[in-house]
């Protein structure tokens, strides 16, 4: 158990032909003992090179990685008491699932092999593989395989665990099953974690921390919450939540936000913190947006009409073109809002949209970082208001 | 019967004329390939060759004396050539497995350019070198005149087993750049990340060689040991100018030689030992063909 830290981590690759390729930039983030942190983004933006330097797979080209205090840019990898589970799972496809989870233990401790043995079995018996132990790889499932890859990980027992994408090979199912059952391993041996993957829900679900990754810069490291309601700029909030949160250019004119098929007037609270800046995007995201029929009343309801309609069993996306009077055309644009699965509505339907003010988030169109965010004091606590 | 479907008649009778020709090419070139084998083997069993057609079996003629006789004439160079190829097929495979290993799954700076060279030593004709390597062993490296002592001493050690030396390490040397690129191509395949999975497991460049690597190239072990070893077999050049005749004659350059001065009745004696010859190479193909397969199929 240990606390890992990443200090201005930079990996710069070279290629061929001279070229220097940045993939990761300038990241640091402190992870606590125990801590679950996923490290999510976009394909190539730096998050496997981050593990890879994390495992020692990959040398560091600038900054500092500590474990306990410890540095470890220039130690190999079997040195530094880490353990990981790969995407292709990575099982040795000539031995038994027992030879596969005792390989580690033999390799890298003097342990006798009663011991390894009683640890391999109780391991096994954690990941539930008990019966599967005899069997060699290609004799199993992608699940069991998946199974015995994390098995091979616990039984090492190591300070920090690294994850690259573990469950992306599996099929929906399985991996929603998977996501809670490694949840609870991890919460059960408390091992500090590291997982990368590109799905956000994952990271949504699993994480007590996200760390946002793109372009090999850290956006915004913080709490699902954090990133979801408070996010530091566009990419974060863009990236965080499905469906997307929806964005407007718009420009300050007075009290309002011109937008090109709408107007939004804003508050004097909301006008103190655009300050003098007077290119911004609004950002709102679908499940913000409430829809109904009785017509425009508020300054914030828009009239807009419907386009298309994904029903979701749960919720309906319903994406809408604003109402601007001319006929409607393939290039209006399109928002998407989400409603409860029990509110009908067809394509072609004339509805009122409402962006309540609170729910917007204001952000700098240069430089995308956040004007305005929701704030996390409204959210509610269930059974209490804050 | 609908007006769709073609007649049963016309059908088997379309099919009939293009298996008949199908079979009668087959069977043609099943005759090509097998009637040099065949006469060659009526031959070795007729105690005058030319007693009847070349490829007609004996009837009255019959006889195996032949292959008594060449056994008799072969014997040692047999010996002696299993002594050449079991070790040199061995180590050119076992060397060329590590070779690959190490150009291929271990990273480090310059292994592009040793791998050329590699490349290129595929590409050396035996020819070229043959003078060079026998200079090398004559008068820079004599390993005969050197380790004198011990083949005048040592019962059972003689003088020839030590120009026997030299050539499986000239075998093993010039059989290696095709070993090395035959398990490269297989250890291409494998996965990296399995590699990297035994390094965190604490396993040293060695150690992943021993416990991960080597167990999985069977079937490419396979394919090399019998290439290398109907090579080794097989070749008389560097028999002939390394060894020569003698006691450490080869068996191929024994069967060179073999019959010559006996005129055409001679032909039989040859045919026999030939065939003597090519049974252990076949043999070869028969213990691996299995995993020959599987190998070739990765």
């Amino acid at each position: 158990m240990a606390e890992l830290t990443l200090d201005n981590v930079s990996k710069v690759f070279v290629e061929d032909d001279g070229n220097h390729i940045v993939a990761v930039d300038d990241v640091s983030v402190d992870i606590r003992d125990g801590e679950f942190l996923v490290l999510v983004g976009p394909s190539g933006c730096g998050k496997s090179t981050t593990l890879r330097m994390i495992a020692g797979l990959e040398t560091i080209t600038d900054g500092e990685i500590r474990l306990g205090g410890e540095v470890m840019n220039d130690k190999e990898p079997k040195e530094r008491d880490i353990a990981m589970v790969f995407q292709s799972y990575a099982l040795y496809p000539h031995m038994t699932v027992r030879e596969n989870m005792a390989f580690g233990l033999e390799e890298s401790t003097s342990m006798g092999d009663d011991e390894i043995d009683e640890r391999v079995s109780s391991a096994a018996s954690m990941m539930g593989i008990e019966e599967l132990l005899g069997r060699k790889p290609r004799e199993l499932s992608g699940g069991q395989q998946q199974r015995v890859a994390l098995g091979r990980a616990i039984v090492r027992d190591p300070a920090v665990f690294l994850m690259d994408e573990p469950l992306s090979n599996l099929d929906a199912k399985l991996r929603s099953k998977m996501r809670t059952e490694l949840q609870r391993i991890q919460e059960d041996l408390g091992v500090t974690t590291v997982y990368v993957t590109h799905d956000q829900t994952e990271a949504m679900t699993m994480s007590d921390r996200i760390a946002v990754l793109d372009d090999g810069r850290l956006q915004q490291a913080g709490t699902p919450l954090e990133c979801y309601h408070e996010p530091s700029n566009e990419f974060v909030a863009g990236f965080i939540g499905d469906p997307s949160m929806n964005f407007f250019d718009v420009e300050v004119q007075g009290n309002q936000l011109r937008a090109a098929d709408f107007t939004y007037p804003v508050s004097d609270e909301t006008l103190q913190e655009i300050g003098d800046r007077t290119n911004l995007r609004l950002g709102i995201r679908p499940e913000d947006v409430t829809l109904s029929t009785d017509g425009a009343t508020g300054e914030h309801d828009f009239e807009t009409v419907v386009d298309v309609v994904e029903p979701m069993g749960d919720e309906n996306n319903v994406y809408l073109t604003f109402d601007t009077g001319g006929e409607p055309d393939e290039d209006d644009e399109t928002f998407v809002v989400t409603v409860g699965g029990m509110q009908q509505v067809e394509a072609g339907q004339p509805v009122t949209a409402h962006i309540p003010e609170e729910a917007v988030h204001l952000f700098d169109e240069s430089s995308g970082e956040a004007v305005k965010n929701r704030s996390l004091e409204q959210v509610e606590t269930l059974g209490k208001h804050v | 019967m609908s007006t769709e479907t073609v007649t049963p008649e016309e059908t088997d009778v379309g099919v009939d004329t293009e298996r008949v020709a199908l079979y009668a090419v087959l069977g043609g070139l099943v005759a090509f390939y097998l009637l040099p084998i065949e006469t060659g083997l009526m031959t070795s069993l007729k105690a005058d060759p030319f007693s009847s057609a070349p490829f007609l079996p004996p009837v009255e003629q019959f006889t195996t004396a032949k292959y008594a006789r060449a056994f008799d004439a072969l014997g040692h160079g047999f010996v002696n050539s299993f002594l050449l190829t079991i070790p040199a097929t061995v180590l050119s495979a076992l060397m060329g497995s590590m070779a690959a290993y190490g150009l291929t799954n271990v990273d480090w700076k310059g292994q592009v350019g040793i791998l050329a060279l590699f490349i290129a030593g595929i590409f050396i004709p035996y020819q070229a070198v043959l003078i060079p390597v026998s200079k090398f062993w004559g008068s820079i490296v004599p390993l005969e005149t050197w380790f004198e002592p011990v083949w005048l001493l040592t019962p059972g050690i003689e003088q020839y087993h030590f120009n026997v030396l030299e050539l499986i390490i000239t075998h093993v040397a010039y059989g290696l750049p095709i070993c090395t690129l035959l398990f490269r191509t297989f250890y291409l395949d494998l996965n990296d990340e399995m590699i990297e999975a035994a390094r965190l497991d604490g396993a040293s460049i060695a150690r992943i060689y021993r416990r991960l690597i080597l167990p999985l190239s069977g079937p490419m072990f396979a394919v090399v040991l019998i290439y290398q070893f109907t090579q080794i077999w097989n070749d008389v050049l560097f028999a002939l100018v390394l060894v020569g005749s003698g006691d450490g004659a080869m068996v191929t350059v024994v069967l060179a030689q073999l019959g010559n001065n006996l005129s055409s009745v001679g032909i039989g004696l040859k045919m026999a030992g030939a065939f003597l010859t090519a049974l252990p190479t076949l043999l070869v193909y028969i213990f691996f063909g299995e995993q020959f397969a599987e190998g070739i199929a990765t």
